[in-house]
């Protein structure tokens, strides 16, 4: 019986839940999902064929930057101090 | 007769139709299968497609539905009589309003969540989808200025509903700067913001608006059409956290302890029906066929719900076993609501009352505020009081949908006419277009006649959703009976309607007899009766080429059974 009563009440919650607050509550998951998607199309637009400049150009370089990979990253990530300066 | 024999009767139906004909259908016919993949499970992006508890869903498809449609349609419909307005409430949606609820939210959940002209173009033909979308705009349009005129008709009489109407405006504004920036606890948002739009209704009623506005101003029925328009376009404008959802959101619980308050009213009080079973068949706005039956749309059936199924409802269905709870329970349900609504005209007052409210007191929306406050002064509420809350909730019922048509006309202009002409890519300015229209057809038309043409376009909608489903249901092999022959019955009904109504118009214009309506010069009605009558003659073309394509395509299935549904596209 308690548990029947629990579930009406459940029910009479989520009704009134339904009615009033729901579609606010969908209208910020939409929202948020917009901001997200956008987000995506920006940096990974190409693969739903959107022609985006840097994987187009990083493909387009990427036979002449392969010999220097190697280079660039261990100068890249290198610790440095001043006296760097100074060669 | 006792108003409570008639709920009890609504009850009965509502309760019989959806145990035995819904179950019937639900099991036999389209067998839902709860171990099926609905789409909100298959595609679960956690926007659109999001299984839902049935429960939140009942309350978001009730609300979704129920607007200011069973409401003013069945009071306007009291001038034949309490008994055809009964009879068509109980019938319309036990034979026709549920079947169409729910059999269109399961043809889109059963083809992966497609819109009502995704299914179109999939079912019938790819044109059909064209047309429908314009028959779409059209009748939102018509929509939003029936509503528009109902509200302009209620705030002319009702001079304490515009500054109830303004604090709760800023009752909503700061329920959405609670929520949404504060952070503000949900539960002390809703306190204070009920709170004061409780208040505003008080201050409504001592400041009437002929004692700040001026009498001339406060009776002219341009003054409310513009204040209503206004009130849209900023809606449409703002972000919709901002107003329209924070103001729906505080709205609620006022619509919620009127209605709630009248029902208990009926319940206490049990008053008598006091307005005639039967007047006479054909009164003022036309005969008993084919004008009554699409004065009441929602409440009987409404194609504003096959709308809301498609793109809303059935995306979130969890199993396929909860679109009868959802999509027909809240259709019986709302048919309550109208019938409510009918006894707030029929029994909280005189017949001569309400006779006279009709024609010179302000028409449905007074009529409803009137009866509602005479039930909840019964449960002790001040009769000004609950007179003044009537009139916000109607005002609310009727704005809630106008905002939302609003922002759609502003995506479909942008859509439809943006590439042609740049500047109506600007948001602003496709609202203000849509804006004007709905103002220059509140001022140019009558209420009641704009108010046949929106219920024949809703109703006309409705039977080609009936017809979409009939095509489902015989692609799929399955018996079509249930729902051809009310899309037979609404077709053949609302076409007559609107082509009736439109001669009407159009004769009138030709020959001259045009008479301007209270608040209207002799030109703005001429020009508003041939804008109706040639947008009514517009819906009639667009439905008999969907229903052309429709047989077509219904040919093809009673022969090819499912594959002819490929031969669609």
């Amino acid at each position: 019986m308690t548990e029947k009563k629990g579930g009406f009440l459940k029910a009479v919650k989520e009704f009134i839940y339904g009615m009033a607050a729901h579609d606010s509550a969908r209208f910020a998951l939409k929202t948020r999902a917009q901001m997200e998607h956008l987000f995506i199309l920006v940096t990974m637009g190409d693969l739903v064929g959107v022609p985006l400049l840097p994987p187009y150009y990083s493909l387009r370089l990427l036979p002449y930057v392969v010999p220097q990979i190697a280079t660039w990253k261990r100068r890249m990530l290198r610790e440095k101090d001043l006296t760097d300066a100074l060669a | 007769m006792q108003a409570i024999f008639i709920i009890l009767g609504a009850l009965a139906v509502a309760v019989g139709g959806y145990r035995w004909y819904a179950g019937f259908i639900d099991r036999k016919v389209i067998q839902a299968d709860p171990h099926r993949v609905t789409p909100a499970k298959m595609y679960m992006d956690g926007v659109d497609f999001m299984p839902t508890s049935k429960y939140v869903l009942f309350g978001y498809q009730f609300k979704s539905i129920a607007g200011a449609g069973p409401v003013v349609g069945a009071i306007i419909a009291l001038q034949w009589g309490w008994l055809p307005a009964m009879l068509w409430l109980f019938l319309g949606v036990l034979f026709i309003g549920w079947v169409h609820d729910y059999v269109s939210g399961m043809v889109a959940m059963r083809s992966d969540g497609l819109s009502l002209g995704g299914l179109s173009y999939k079912l019938i033909s790819p044109r059909a989808r064209v047309i429908l979308l314009s028959f779409i705009y059209f009748y939102l349009l018509l929509l939003a200025g029936a509503f528009g005129g109902v509200i302009a008709g209620a705030l002319i009489k009702l001079t304490s509903g515009p500054v109830a109407m303004l604090v709760l405006a800023l009752a909503g504004v700061l329920a959405g700067q609670m929520i949404y920036r504060w952070r503000t606890n949900i539960l002390v948002t809703t306190v204070v913001c009920v709170a004061l739009a409780l208040i505003g209704i008080k201050l409504g009623e001592m400041l009437p608006t002929p004692s700040i506005l001026g009498a001339s101003v406060a009776a002219n029925k341009f003054t409310w059409g513009l204040f209503a328009v206004i009130f849209c376009y900023i809606s449409a404008i703002l972000p919709i956290w901002r107003f329209a959802l924070p103001l729906n959101y505080v709205a609620f619980y006022i619509v919620m302890f009127g209605l709630v308050g009248g029902i208990i009213g009926i319940l206490v009080g049990l008053p008598p029906v006091q307005a005639p079973a039967f007047t006479q068949f054909t009164i003022g706005i036309g005969p008993l066929w084919p004008i009554f039956f699409v004065t009441i749309a929602c409440g009987a059936i409404s194609g504003w719900h096959s709308m809301v199924s498609t793109c809303g409802t059935c995306r979130q269905l969890e199993y396929e076993t909860d679109a009868k709870p959802v999509l027909a329970g809240s259709m019986f349900v709302e048919m309550l609501l109208a019938v409510v609504a009918l006894m707030t005209a029929a029994a909280a007052m005189p017949f001569s009352q309400y006779k006279e409210i009709m024609t010179k007191g302000g028409g449905a929306g007074p009529v409803f505020a009137t009866g509602l406050s005479n039930f909840l002064n019964i449960i002790g509420l001040p009769l000004a009081y609950g007179k003044t809350m009537g009139t916000v909730i109607i005002i609310v019922l009727a704005l809630t949908v106008m905002q939302l048509v609003l922002r759609f006309m502003k995506v479909a202009t942008v859509e439809l006419v943006g590439d042609r002409a740049p500047i109506l890519r600007s948001g602003p300015v496709a609202t203000f277009v849509a804006a004007a229209l709905t103002l220059f057809l509140v001022q140019t038309g009558w209420w009641q006649y704009l108010w046949i043409l929106f219920g024949g376009a809703n109703q006309l909608l409705s039977s080609l959703a009936l017809l979409v489903a009939s095509a489902w249901l015989l692609s799929q092999g399955k018996k079509a009976t249930f729902t051809l022959i009310p899309m037979w019955f609404m077709f053949i009904t609302t076409i007559a309607a609107l082509i009736y109504t439109s001669y009407n118009l159009l004769s009138k214009v030709l020959t001259g007899q045009v008479k301007a309506a209270t608040g209207q010069t002799l030109l703005e009605a001429t020009v508003g009766n041939g804008l109706m009558g040639l947008v009514a003659l517009f819906l009639v073309v667009a439905a008999v080429i969907l229903l052309k394509d429709g047989l077509q395509a219904l040919g093809r299935y009673k022969e090819h059974g499912a594959a002819a549904a490929a031969e669609a596209k």
